[in-house]
């Protein structure tokens, strides 16, 4: 094989049991599946069958970089790690992708990924120094929040070492734990956080002197001046009076100071917000600073849910701005010369829930303790949050005693309750350290999870009130997320369609590495026959192929895809490799590394087409902001088309023989025959 | 022996990189200066090839701090070097103190006697040579880390400070309701 560049070459296997460390040669996997989420998805489908639980110490946490990590590429910055996730309700396989800067110092180290397994006799950590690779124990750190984990890690290690942490949550095993790397970059999804404290593995901390080479220079660099249109506008400090958030703008007496940060090594981009100088729950000076993406500013205020735009998600060539340009603020101002600005700036706003006032001291309290727990936000403050909200407001939380009046616009109730969370204190905070999608089933879910809360009004329909029930649960134990109800609701139909399809052939959320984009071509054809027409099968497996390049070559989902720049991915992928693929090429690798996703959830958890319609059906029988409901014989269609186009049996959900064999998975195909999971 | 050129005369220093306050550009600790510095000299990246250095602040995230070879005019860095004029060399027209690796012999002098902490000057273990900044000297577009700083935080020393960013489309403190809830969320 001629010489691949991007890759350093070796992915070190690491067991926590035994303490042995081997080298698996990278060329193992690549570049037939790419990178990142593709090599996890091979790995874990070569090593781990059915039966194993998050848990145990057979799960693996599989960490991989792409080619394009540390070449300079913008988006390489981006990592993933899977594995069996506990946050999955059932408990499943499943990926989380996560940015900062261990990832590229990995690579300096010489790995682009690490398998590990097993699990440590006693409290550690994994030392990674070049070639040296040692378990050291973590009694200095076990216990610490993530952010003095990373600093005492920088004492002992040195200012330049790179880290993947976990705080109290993933200690204590909370099943939406997250694995941090910096400030609020963390892997969210999954709980691999509590995955790490089932191995007693407290961190994992690199540093790394060698090189990572591109195969193309120029091609990186023009890729760095392409890419997400970088507008190279300064980032002074920024003083405002007023929190302007989605749907907020309220005055704050001492002001809002802010900039702008980056997220991940090498990027050219600075999508989140920085706020400067917070209230802190955790810090001796009682400030800190605190980044801001999406859910953040809700803990800040709810009284409307998240509005939408159609440009967030549709483009035409005229008006055409990554997700990362528009959350910069940086955004050029609409071309009003496109005729189809009434189309994409036609603003959705958010339904009306009144949850909880403006605070911005409570807010930002919230969002550090999550940071500094290791909590996934997603399951705190728009499930867990609005969960107490609106089932107090239907009298229905009133026999559960959590030491304190129920009230999550009190930040000192939220204290209280994340600690007693966090430490499992007491039945309910055991109970609630188990996520939501346990909690509310052990509590019963049909009066805890179903009931309706009577609060939601829809500004789309004139304050019309809509039922929503008062647990956002979307799927896979995952809250709602662009999903035309609950978090992010107002989304229009012809994008919550195919969000939906993503979702239910997923099995956690997807949307963090596949918020939806088409063109506006798409939004028009999709429209004239949602259910029946291929134009909303064909634009899920579009985002879906994408979202897999995505997490493999790798790149950021808040730059790509660009629809009017389809072979992005592929110059991406050559010029970190030097190996030239077409644009059909990348799709069919692709198409492999989806396909091998779903054989493992077939052959490890005998998902089948039942098994996913079914849970997605109940979130999308409550009306969206517009008032359209799920139509469920439509649906069916409509599964029956995206299973076709995908080549997989319309009545088991399967992939046939075929396509697995034409994607070059005919031993795949062949050990899914053995245990009868290749449709008839 | 005066080495100093019109643009630096009467400094200590030549003329340089600088990092601009943060009240002028806040630094968002991307790395892509040392990245871009060890791609257009090495065609690799990596910390031993940097001619830049960035100690990211890695919890706070304002702090980030970019430090850079200042082009001393009285240059120790090269009165250290044993292969002064081959290895260590001076653009006495453009002011710059750079290193030819062709005779560069690894010596680590130059290191030593730079008067900085951290030291300006890299060394690359794999080939044995010092590396330091040359601002880019050959280069058509200039020095490569100002070109590529998404957010404008350093440029040269003799160059006026970036403009600030431009008005938002929309007045801000605005009181439209429909205004704010244009502000997408991902």
């Amino acid at each position: 094989m001629e010489k691949l560049y991007g890759y350093v070459g070796k992915i070190a296997r690491i067991n926590l049991t035994s303490g042995e460390v081997s080298i698996v040669p990278t060329s193992n996997y690549v570049p037939k599946y790419l990178g990142g989420r593709g090599v996890c998805n091979k790995i874990f489908w070569d090593e781990v069958g059915p039966g194993v639980k998050a848990f145990d110490p057979e799960n693996k946490i599989i960490f991989m970089t792409g080619p394009t990590t540390g070449t300079g590429i913008p988006t390489g910055g981006r990592t993933v790690i899977a594995g069996i996730s506990p946050q999955c309700y059932p408990e499943q396989y499943t990926w989380s992708g996560i940015g900062g800067w261990f990832g590229a110092e990995l690579k300096y180290a010489g790995y682009d990924g690490l398998i590990i397994e097993g699990k440590a006799s006693d409290r550690s950590y994994i030392w990674i120094n070049d070639d040296e690779i040692s378990i050291l124990p973590a009694d200095e750190i076990w216990g610490l929040y993530t952010y003095e984990t990373q600093l005492k890690l920088e004492e002992i290690h040195g200012k330049d070492v790179k880290s993947l942490v976990i705080g109290p949550a993933g200690e204590n095993l909370l099943r939406m734990a997250v694995v941090a790397s910096a400030n609020e970059t963390a892997a969210g999804k999954g709980g691999f956080g509590a995955v790490f404290g089932s191995k007693n593995l407290k961190a994992i901390t690199v540093r790394g002197t060698g090189t990572v080479q591109p195969a193309d220079v120029d091609a990186v660099l023009r890729l760095r001046h392409k890419m997400g249109k970088p507008l190279y506008y300064t980032n002074p400090v920024k003083i405002a009076q007023a929190f302007e958030g989605p749907g907020m703008n309220f005055p704050v007496e001492e002001g809002v100071k802010e900039i702008r940060t980056c997220c991940s090594h090498g990027c050219n981009q600075h999508c989140p917000r920085l706020f400067l100088d917070v209230k802190s729950a955790t810090q001796k000076s009682g400030r800190t600073n605190q980044v801001s993406k999406c859910v953040g500013p809700f803990a800040i205020e709810w009284v409307n849910d998240c509005s939408w735009v159609p440009a967030q998600t549709f483009a035409t060539e005229q008006n055409n701005n990554p997700a990362c340009l528009m959350m910069s603020g940086a955004v050029v101002p609409p071309d009003l010369t496109d005729p189809a600005v009434p189309e994409l700036f036609d603003v959705h706003p958010g339904d009306t829930y009144n949850l909880w006032e403006p605070d911005y001291d409570r807010g930002m309290v919230i969002n550090e303790l999550c940071s500094q727990y290791g909590l996934n936000k997603w399951d705190i403050i728009v499930w867990l949050m609005p969960w107490l909200a609106m089932g107090k407001k239907e009298g229905v939380l009133d026999d559960l005693d959590l030491g304190m009046e129920i009230d999550p616009s009190s930040e000192e109730f939220m204290k209280h309750l994340l600690e007693m969370i966090v430490y499992r204190k007491g039945y309910y905070g055991n109970l609630f350290a188990e996520g939501m999608a346990r909690a509310i089933r052990e509590l019963g879910k049909e009066k805890y999870g179903d009931t309706i809360y009577q609060g939601r009004f829809s500004k789309r329909l004139n304050g019309q009130r809509l039922d929503i029930p008062i647990s956002f649960e979307a799927a896979w134990g995952y809250s709602a997320h662009w999903n035309g109800r609950g978090y992010q609701g107002s989304i229009d139909i012809t994008a919550w369609l195919p969000i939906l399809l993503e979702l239910m052939s997923s099995s956690r959320d997807p949307q963090p590495n596949t918020h939806h984009h088409d063109t506006i071509e798409y939004m028009r054809e999709a429209r004239k026959d949602l259910y029946h027409g291929l134009a909303v099968p064909k634009s899920a497996i579009m985002n879906e192929i994408k979202a897999e390049l995505k997490e493999a070559v790798t790149s950021c989902d808040w730059q790509l895809p660009d629809v009017y720049w389809p072979s992005a991915e592929a110059e991406l992928f050559e010029a970190a490799t030097g190996v030239k693929m077409s644009e059909e090429e990348m799709i069919t690798a692709a198409e492999r590394l989806k396909n091998l996703f779903r054989a493992i959830l077939i052959r490890n958890y005998g998902r089948t087409r039942e098994m996913e319609v079914n849970e997605v059906l109940p979130l999308h029988s409550y009306p969206d902001a517009d008032g359209n409901v799920l139509d469920q014989k439509g649906f069916d269609v409509l599964v029956n088309n995206y299973y076709k186009l995908r080549g997989w049996d319309i009545k088991t959900g399967w992939p046939t023989r075929e396509t697995y064999e034409k994607l070059g998975l005919k031993d795949v195909a062949d050990e899914l025959e053995a245990i009868g999971k290749l449709p008839d | 022996m005066e080495k100093n050129t019109p643009a630096v005369n009467n400094k200590k220093y030549g003329r340089h990189i600088v990092q601009y306050p943060p009240e002028v550009s806040a630094c968002v600790g991307c790395n892509a200066c040392e990245i871009v510095c060890a791609l257009v000299h090495e065609g690799k990246t990596g910390p031993m090839l940097r001619r830049i250095f960035l100690e990211r602040d890695t919890v706070m995230l304002f702090n980030h701090v970019i430090y850079t070879c200042q082009h001393c005019v009285d240059h120790p860095c090269y009165d250290a070097c044993p292969k002064k004029d081959a290895a260590m060399c001076l653009d006495e027209e453009k002011g710059i103190v750079y290193i030819n690796p062709e005779f560069c012999i690894g010596c680590k002098r130059c290191i030593k006697a730079c008067p900085f902490e951290p030291k300006r000057i890299n060394f690359n273990k794999s080939e044995k040579k010092a590396v330091k900044c040359d601002l880019c000297r050959d280069r058509e577009n200039g020095p490569a880390c100002v070109e590529f700083c998404q957010v404008r935080c350093i440029g040269l020393s003799d160059q006026p400070l970036p403009p600030p960013p431009p008005a938002p489309p929309l007045p801000e403190g605005k009181p439209n309701e429909n205004d704010s809830e244009q502000t997408p969320s991902a």
